[in-house]
Order: structure tokens, then C-alpha cells, then sequence
């Protein structure tokens, strides 16, 4: 296997000079010269708003985080979790709507890496093409998809009245308002799965996979027992950052339902109600309580998925 | 690209990050620079327009920023909630945030500054503009923009239908709009806001005018009264049975809007404010046969809000804050009010809209229905709480059952026992 | 090519129908914003109608608006440089070393609900003076970067065989040496992939340029808001501005696609 790699001759035509004494100590300690630095950066600007959150949760923080407040300890937390009005169908829409456009994504996002796999001719223009729902403003995405699912002067409905269906609500319906979000979503995202699907895929060699083909394996075949395999870092990749942004999806749901996620919270998931709670009620210790509810909840995700496909 | 060439380019920014963090970064020193918030407005425009004017003659130099409304208030969250010093003058709206700005501490008190110059004359501000930006007896904003909820109606469909003109009562407004909805199908007879939070404003005006109000003077919740229930049962019954198909439950002013300007609604109670939207031929498919009347009179007669919607007001912890009020009387004198007045924005002075000068350009009707509005308005579109959001979802609840046909007596109930927990909960 | 004429045409049907309905809506919005406002709520209009160039007049008429694409592309650019410096090697070393916790620290940032962090961010910066400069938009665009490409790239390193560092070493390379001359151009179409990416967010992003930015240093997507006004949307001129927007971003996708590609060739030289 390891005749294919370009080797390098030896180091003097590479034109490297002996190792000084500071880099030996570098290639020693490597393992944290090289991880440190994210680390820490990322630690020093997530340290002081972690605390102050859960500061906040343990108080009665409202109208002004400056004002007088006090510690209530776990009051908060009591006072959540058995909010059946607006916490737990946040969770239940936050799970709903975080299954079915990961699921859609992944599966659409692996057809198109898989077409776009061999060359040809124009795929630059239609990589291109595919990347522009992530581009394209967000801001704008969401009121311009808010337009076209009017019920009356959207264009949604003036497709559909073409071929005889009668126009839907859309986003004005109680119940159809979570699933056209989640249409949305899965416009706008599947590209980004698709981009990094397809980095791992040009990566992997052709020849398991052309090996199986002459061993006479189906298409199918083919696919799930070799690609996907060799494919599954990649995969969990995807998953997982997918995922997280999924949980936390707000852009969307704000832009085309508006505060509160609709007059009856038809879109309200965890990070809408934060948010409404932060910038709307000014409740800032059921807001902190919130979303370090939330917090947890992804970090259990995360654990489970982690563990499961992880090396 | 070679590996050290991109290592090259990264560093780079590394390098100006570095710089850059120290020096451009935020407050200037020097109180003659003044950091100014505002929203995006007819009335920003014209202002912005006439700043160079006010730096030279006060030599100060003004820092602006202009943001949509919405964003306007996440960053006023946030900045205040810090509670730094980088920003000086405020423009807010007094009936959504001024009460919890004011109770925060968060608004200077400019008792003595705007009554300390003569010719500013604070006297010539109308009355219930000022009782809004009035905390305990202090002083903490000056009303820049007034609004009324007037009735937008669509001349060509009222004559068509044989009508003598607009409706003058809510129950002549049923009947043309369900005769017009008739004659012509694919237009709805009326149009409003649908929102559960956006509506309340709108809906208040029906509220007035039915004898019922939010709260009693005890600060009670006075939802129980059965001419609420009346109010609520016409405002989501004129949208149920004469409204858009199909309608969205949480349309504010934007969509319910763009229906009208498509053509497809006779008439639509809104803000006044938002009139060009509506006679403005880029914009609005019916610009030419669009007019305006008083809101139609209930059983109390007619009673539309009259209230200020934006107000400017000084950080009380701005280092800048003389400055700072130097902007704002200049802003709200005499003179920069007519102009924006002739601009299209209503003003807050009385003189202003005494004089001719300032009532030119607009539609007449506009005018007609402005001045009336004025003499009978109500001085609040929505409850008058710290807690703005909760109390309008609360009270906006009912709103959207009656819209969608849900039991609208028990849905006023309910509301009217959370509103009244909510307001002892507030005390 | 071993593929059948059938596997062929179906190929070319399924990129063509993903490529309509990817770029429909937004063919719809740079056909709006060459229409008047209310050609753009008549359903009528849709296809044909009478252009106008008004809008895009606006727009670019608008005091400061290139400076805006200035500001948006100076901070995207170096947000995304200076988290590639700190994430490709983090990413290399705990693919290495299997250092998932550690990995799960940098993706905690990620994690983090973005409203947490407004006001104690603020603060903060507030203090130092750095609010309203470009330092402080960088450093909140890369605390959102960084674990983008932490992550993607530890999922490309993961698929490349120790065995390539190995034999470098072999011929006297530094394990560092190796990765510079071995591992890192292998992994170029893994660093074009997430450089876009992590692009593409920065350039989007809202939420911190709105608190964090000064009015010098307003990037795009806050600037777009000018068009939403109180009492009135310019819908033309959202429309014109979101696509003059998104035209930055086409070419340095395009670009960028360069490196993407050149990970056919690399692919086949792997064991």
C-alpha cells in the first residue's frame, strides 16, 4: 500500500536542515502544541458566559439582568420542567423537527455526494449551483420563502392551482406551519451535508469499491457494504455537526413565524422559547434556565451519537 | 496555492486582528462625538438628512446608527443590559419599552432640560404623547411620531356597491364589507392584522370604542366586561366571515398589508403611519382609489388610540448626556418638526399641525381623519405595563380563537383570568 | 467508466431536477429584485414582466454599501484564515492521538445556544473598548468556525492512513515535518471543504455583527435590515441587496472549487 505514496527522497533534497533543539521539543510535545491553542480559545470566550448563564438560572433575573435579584436555587428548574404549556412541546417540536430534516438531509445529502462523485462535464457549475441555499442571506431566505407560502398571493399556491390542487396554508396552518419549516430546512441545508459527504468520498480510493463490482456485488450492495463503511467518519461528521446546528435551528423559524414562533407557538422550539423568553419577556432567569436545559439536552445527544461511532 | 504562501496570508489577519483590537474599537474619546441609535423611519430619513446642518452649528460630531425595528430592540436588550456607556441618544417606542427602560433605570431624567428653554416651548407637545414618556412625574423621553388607527377603504369598491361613502359605525362596516365580499369574489371585505401580539394594537381601537378598556382604574384586568367580548367577537368576525381565505393567524402589518395593496380587501383598519404604503403607485396596486376615513364609531362612539410611537430618550449611564439633549431638542424643535411633518411623518406638536404648511402633502382625508382622531383619541394601544410581550399575547389570545372560530367567550374568560394574575403579579 | 447507459441518463435527470430545485428560489429572488414592489406580490408577474434596474440603484446608491461588502468579506476572511491556523493542526493532533474529549471541548462552542452569549460577550468587550472594532466581530465569527473545521478536518484525518506519516519518518522527517510535507496535501480538498464552509457561516452571520458591530464596521446582513423599515419594506431593494450579497460568496465558491476537485487526483495516489 505503500508504493503509491510520492515519496520523499531523503531530507537534504527536500532541503530541510538538522532539527534545532526548540523544534525537537515541539515534535515531543506535539500532541498539545498542536490542540492547545484551539482549546484554549475556544475555553477563554465560552467560560465566562457558561457561568453567568447558570448564574442567572439560580436567580429571579427579570426586566433587567443589573437589577435586584434574588437566589432561588433550584426554583427556576422546578418551575420548567413541569411547564406542560410551553417547555415541553418546545421539546417535543426541538425533537420532531431536528428527526425529519437530519434524516431527510443525511439521505438526500449522500444521493447528491454520490451523483456528483465521478467527474463530468459542467460539475463545477452545478457544485455551484447546489451551494447557493447556504449562501444565499438567510434573512432573506426566510422572507422570501414567507412570500412565496402565502396563502394568497404566494406563488406555493399559484403552482399548485396549476396542476389542480387546491392551495394549502402552508405556514399559516396550525398544523402544516412546523412541516413547511422543515421543507425549508431541508432546502437549505442538505447542501452543506452533501459538500462534506462528498470531500470524504473523493478521498476514498476506487479500488474496494471497483473490486466488489467485479466480485459481481449490486449497486446497492456495493454502497452499504463498502462505501458506507469506509465513508463513516465522514458520515458521523456530518451527523454531528448537522445535528447541533439542527437542535439549535432559529433563522428560519424566526424569519417566517415571528416572535413567540406563531400566535399558537406552532414553530416554538427550545431556542426560539430562549430566545423569546431573553429578548421578548425579559425573563432573564427562566430564559438562563432554559437554555442551560437545552444545553444539557445536546450534550446528551452528542454523547450518545459520539459513542456510538467513534474509533 | 504553495502550503507557506497561505500560511503567509493567514497570518495576516492575525496581524491586523491584533491591531485592530485595540485601536477603532468603541467609545470615541472626547465628549464631542455622540453615539446615536435610530430606527428606520420616514422621520431617520429626513433627520439624517438635515445632521450635517446640526454638527455645524453645534460643533459636535454624531455617530449614527439606524436599524429595523426589531433589531433595534435586541440590540437596546443587550447594550443596556450591560450597561455601558456607548450609546447616548435613544430612539424608542414609550408604549413597548419605555415603561421597562424607565424602571430599569435606564432613561436620564430631562425634567429641567425640557422645560429650561422658553423657545422650545415643551407646552406645545400634545398632551397624551407626553403622558407616555412621562415616568413618575419625570420626564425620561420626547415623542417624536404619532399614530391613530384610522380605516383604509377602497373608494372604487364602496361606490361600486352603492354606497354614499365610507362606513361611519363598526355595524356599517359589517354590512359593506359582507356586501362587497358578495358582489366581488376573490376580494375580501376586510383585512387586519391576525397576530396574536401584532393585532392587540390594532384591535384596541375596537376595544375603545365598544366602552371597554384593558384595565379598570384599580389595575385590574377589565377583560370580563361583556363589551370586551362584543369587541373581540366584531374584530375576528369581520376576519372570519369577510376576511382573506385561507388567512394566516400571524400576519402583522407587512402581509396584512401587501392584500391590500394587491387589491384584494375593501377595507383595513391600520395606523395611519403606514398610509404611503397604501397611495404610493410603486408599491401598491390600488394607489389611486385608496381613502381614508375616521375609525367607524361603536356603541361608545368612535375611539381610536392616539399615541406616540417612537420617543427619543438619553442613556442614563451616557458620559454625553448634555450633548446628548442638544441632539434631541434640536431634533423635536419647532422647526425640524414641520419638516418632518411635511416629510409624512405625524408630529407630536400641536403648533405643527395647526399650521398649513404642516398639513400639505398629505392626502386630505388623511388629514380630515387625523385631526378628528386626535380630539377623541385614546392615549394607549395596548396594556400599560412593564411586561409588555406576556400582557399582549395574553389579551391577543382571544383575538385569534374569534379568527379562527374557537369558542370566543370562554377564550376571553381565560384570558381574563390570566391578564388579572398577570397584573398582580406585576405589582 | 464501467457505468451503464441507464445508470447515465438517470444520473443526468437526478443532478438536473437537484440543481432546478435548489436554484429556483433563488432565480425567483434575483427575478424580484429586477421588479417593482408590487409586481412582487402579483402571482401574475411571476415570469414575465416589465424590469426595472431601480432597485439595484438603491442599493448600490446607498451610502457605505461597498463598504459593507468590505467589512463582511475583511471579517469572513479572517475568521476563517486565522481558524483554519488554529484547527487544522488542532484537528490533526486529536485525530492522532484519539483526544475525542478534547475534541468535544472545541465543539462546545458549537453547542452553546447563541443568546448565552450576547450579553456577558458584550460586556466583556465593552470593557475592553473593543466593541464596534474588526477584532471582536473576527474573534465571535471563529468561535463558530472553529469547531466546523475542527470537526470536518478530524473526519478527513481520520481517513488517512498512519502509514504516511510512518514512512515519512522513516526518511528522516519530523513527525511535524511529515505533516507538513505529507499529511497537509493530502488534505486539501478536507481544508477547501471546511475554508468554505466556515466562509459561507461567517459571511452569513447576523446575531453577533448586530451587537458587536460598530457603524463602520456593519456587515452585510445587518446592512439588509435597511431595507426593513417601520413603516415600510423596500422588498425590491431586500431582494437586489441579497443578491448583490450572494455574488462575493459565488466567486469565492468558485474558487475555492478548485481544491475540492483536486482531491480526485490526490485519492487515487493513496494506498
Amino acid at each position: 500500500m505503500n508504493e503509491q505514496v510520492t515519496r520523499p527522497a531523503d531530507r537534504t533534497t527536500l532541503g530541510i536542515k538538522p532539527t534545532p533543539g526548540w523544534a525537537r521539543w515541539v515534535n515531543e510535545h506535539r500532541k498539545w502544541v498542536l490542540a492547545a491553542p484551539a482549546m484554549i480559545f475556544v475555553a477563554a470566550l465560552i467560560v465566562f458566559p457558561l457561568v453567568w448563564t447558570m448564574y442567572l438560572s439560580l436567580t429571579d433575573a427579570e426586566g433587567s439582568v443589573r437589577a435586584d435579584k434574588e437566589f432561588i436555587g433550584l426554583g427556576n428548574y422546578l418551575k420548567v420542567l413541569s411547564d406542560t404549556e410551553r417547555f415541553w412541546p418546545a421539546v417535543g417540536r426541538t425533537a420532531l423537527f431536528t428527526v425529519v430534516v437530519l434524516t431527510f438531509e443525511m439521505i438526500f445529502g449522500m444521493v447528491i455526494a454520490l451523483l456528483l462523485r465521478r467527474s463530468f462535464k459542467g460539475e463545477r457549475l452545478v457544485r455551484l449551483a447546489i451551494l447557493m441555499p447556504l449562501v444565499a442571506t438567510p434573512v432573506a431566505v426566510g422572507m422570501m420563502w414567507r412570500l412565496i407560502f402565502d396563502p394568497n398571493i404566494g406563488l406555493a399556491n399559484a403552482a399548485l392551482a396549476l396542476v389542480k390542487i387546491p392551495p394549502q396554508p402552508w405556514l399559516a396552518g396550525q398544523y402544516t406551519a412546523l412541516p413547511t419549516t422543515m421543507l425549508i430546512d431541508i432546502w437549505q441545508w442538505t447542501p452543506m451535508v452533501a459538500l462534506i459527504l462528498l470531500a470524504g468520498l473523493t478521498s476514498l480510493s476506487d479500488e474496494p469499491d471497483e473490486a466488489a463490482q467485479i466480485d459481481g456485488a449490486s449497486t446497492w450492495q456495493r454502497f452499504w457494504h463498502v462505501t458506507l463503511p469506509l465513508l463513516m467518519p465522514t458520515v458521523i461528521v456530518a451527523l454531528l455537526l448537522r445535528g447541533i446546528d439542527a437542535l439549535k435551528t432559529f433563522d428560519i423559524l424566526y424569519a417566517t413565524k415571528g416572535k413567540g414562533g406563531g400566535s399558537y407557538h406552532e414553530v416554538e422550539t427550545l431556542n426560539v422559547y430562549a430566545y423569546g423568553l431573553s429578548f421578548d419577556y425579559n425573563e432573564y432567569g427562566v430564559s438562563s434556565t432554559v437554555l442551560i436545559l437545552f444545553f444539557l439536552i445536546i450534550i446528551g445527544c452528542m454523547w450518545a451519537l459520539a459513542g456510538r461511532g467513534k474509533k | 496555492m504553495k502550503r507557506s504562501t497561505f500560511l503567509g496570508l493567514a497570518l495576516v489577519p492575525a496581524a491586523a486582528t491584533a491591531l485592530s483590537a485595540c485601536s477603532d474599537g468603541g467609545a470615541s474619546s472626547g465628549s464631542t462625538t455622540l453615539r446615536v441609535i435610530l430606527a428606520n423611519h420616514v422621520w431617520t430619513e429626513a433627520i439624517k438628512a438635515a445632521i450635517p446642518d446640526f454638527e455645524k452649528s453645534s460643533g459636535l460630531k454624531v455617530e449614527l446608527t439606524t436599524l429595523g425595528e426589531d433589531q433595534l430592540s435586541d440590540q437596546y436588550n443587550v447594550k443596556l443590559n450591560a450597561g455601558t456607556g456607548d450609546l447616548d441618544v435613544m430612539m424608542y417606542r414609550p408604549l413597548q419599552e419605555g415603561k421597562l427602560f424607565a424602571k430599569n433605570g435606564w432613561m436620564a431624567d430631562l425634567t429641567s432640560k425640557s422645560k429650561a428653554d422658553k423657545a422650545y416651548d415643551w407646552a406645545d407637545f400634545q398632551e397624551s404623547p407626553i403622558k407616555a414618556t412621562t415616568y413618575k412625574d419625570k420626564v425620561v423621553g420626547v415623542p417624536i411620531i404619532t399614530e391613530r388607527e384610522v380605516l383604509y377603504y377602497r373608494k372604487d369598491l364602496v361606490q361600486k356597491a352603492g354606497f354614499a361613502g365610507p362606513p361611519k359605525t363598526l355595524d356599517e362596516l359589517k354590512a359593506q364589507a359582507a356586501k362587497i365580499a358578495t358582489d366581488n369574489p376573490g376580494v375580501a371585505g376586510f383585512v387586519a392584522r391576525t397576530g396574536k401580539s401584532p393585532a392587540v394594537t390594532q384591535f384596541s381601537s375596537f376595544l375603545y370604542s365598544y366602552g371597554a378598556d384593558w384595565t379598570t382604574a384599580d389595575g385590574k384586568s377589565a377583560l370580563d366586561n361583556p363589551k370586551a367580548l362584543d369587541a373581540y367577537k366584531m374584530y375576528g368576525g369581520l376576519i372570519k366571515d369577510y376576511g382573506p381565505k385561507n388567512v394566516s393567524t400571524d400576519m402583522s402589518w407587512p402581509q396584512a398589508m401587501a392584500i391590500f395593496q394587491q387589491g384584494q380587501a375593501a377595507f383595513y383598519t391600520e395606523a395611519d403611519s403606514l398610509y404611503k404604503n397604501a397611495t404610493d403607485p410603486t408599491k401598491s396596486k390600488v394607489a389611486d382609489t385608496v381613502g381614508f376615513a375616521q375609525f367607524p364609531a361603536g356603541p361608545a362612539g368612535s375611539k381610536p388610540y392616539n399615541i406616540p410611537s417612537w420617543a427619543l430618550g438619553v442613556n442614563k449611564a451616557s458620559t454625553n448626556q448634555d450633548n446628548a439633549w442638544k441632539f434631541i431638542a434640536w431634533a423635536t424643535s419647532k422647526e425640524m418638526s414641520l419638516k418632518t411633518q411635511q416629510a409624512g411623518v405625524p408630529s407630536a406638536r400641536n403648533s405643527v399641525w395647526a399650521n398649513p404648511e404642516g398639513v400639505k402633502g398629505y392626502p386630505k382625508d388623511i388629514v380630515d381623519a387625523t385631526l378628528a382622531s386626535v380630539k377623541v383619541g385614546v392615549d394607549h394601544d395596548r396594556p400599560v405595563v412593564v411586561k409588555v410581550s406576556q400582557a399582549r399575547e395574553l389579551v391577543g389570545a382571544p383575538i385569534v380563537d374569534a379568527i379562527t372560530g374557537k369558542d370566543v367567550a370562554a377564550s376571553v374568560a381565560d384570558a381574563h383570568k390570566k391578564f388579572d394574575a398577570f397584573l398582580a403579579d406585576e405589582k | 467508466m464501467r457505468t451503464s447507459p441507464a445508470y447515465r441518463v438517470f444520473r443526468v435527470v437526478a443532478i438536473v431536477l437537484i440543481v432546478v430545485a435548489m436554484l429556483l428560489p433563488i432565480i425567483w429572488m434575483v427575478m424580484s429584485s429586477f421588479k417593482t414592489n408590487i409586481d412582487i406580490f402579483d402571482t401574475a408577474k411571476t415570469i414575465f414582466f416589465a424590469p426595472t434596474l431601480a432597485n439595484y440603484t438603491t442599493v448600490l446608491a446607498q451610502a457605505n454599501y461597498l463598504k459593507f461588502v468590505w467589512n463582511s468579506f475583511l471579517v469572513a476572511f479572517a475568521a476563517t484564515a486565522l481558524s483554519l491556523l488554529l484547527g487544522v493542526p488542532a484537528a490533526y493532533s486529536m485525530s492522532r492521538f484519539s483526544m475525542n474529549k478534547s475534541a468535544l471541548v472545541v465543539l462546545m462552542a458549537r453547542v452553546i445556544p447563541g443568546v448565552s452569549l450576547l450579553v456577558p460577550w458584550y460586556y466583556v468587550f465593552s470593557n475592553l473598548r473593543m466593541v464596534g472594532g474588526y477584532g471582536v466581530l473576527i474573534l465571535s465569527h471563529m468561535f463558530v468556525s472553529l469547531p466546523l473545521i475542527v470537526y470536518i478536518m478530524m473526519g478527513f484525518f481520520d481517513g488517512l492512513p498512519t502509514e504516511l506519516e510512518e514512512s515519512g519518518e522513516v526518511d528522516g522527517l519530523t513527525p511535524l515535518g511529515a505533516f507538513w510535507h505529507l499529511t497537509l496535501p493530502l488534505s486539501t480538498p478536507g481544508v477547501a471543504t471546511a475554508g468554505v464552509l466556515s466562509f459561507i457561516f461567517s459571511w452569513n452571520n447576523f446575531m453577533f455583527a448586530l451587537v458587536l458591530a460598530g457603524a463602520n464596521t456593519k456587515t452585510l446582513p445587518v446592512a439588509i435590515f435597511d431595507f426593513v423599515g417601520y413603516a415600510s419594506i423596500d422588498w425590491g431593494g431586500l431582494m437586489a441587496a441579497s443578491s448583490v450579497v450572494t455574488l462575493p460568496i459565488m466567486v469565492i465558491a468558485l474558487f475555492a472549487q478548485k481544491y475540492v476537485v483536486s482531491g480526485l487526483t490526490a485519492g487515487a495516489t493513496k494506498g
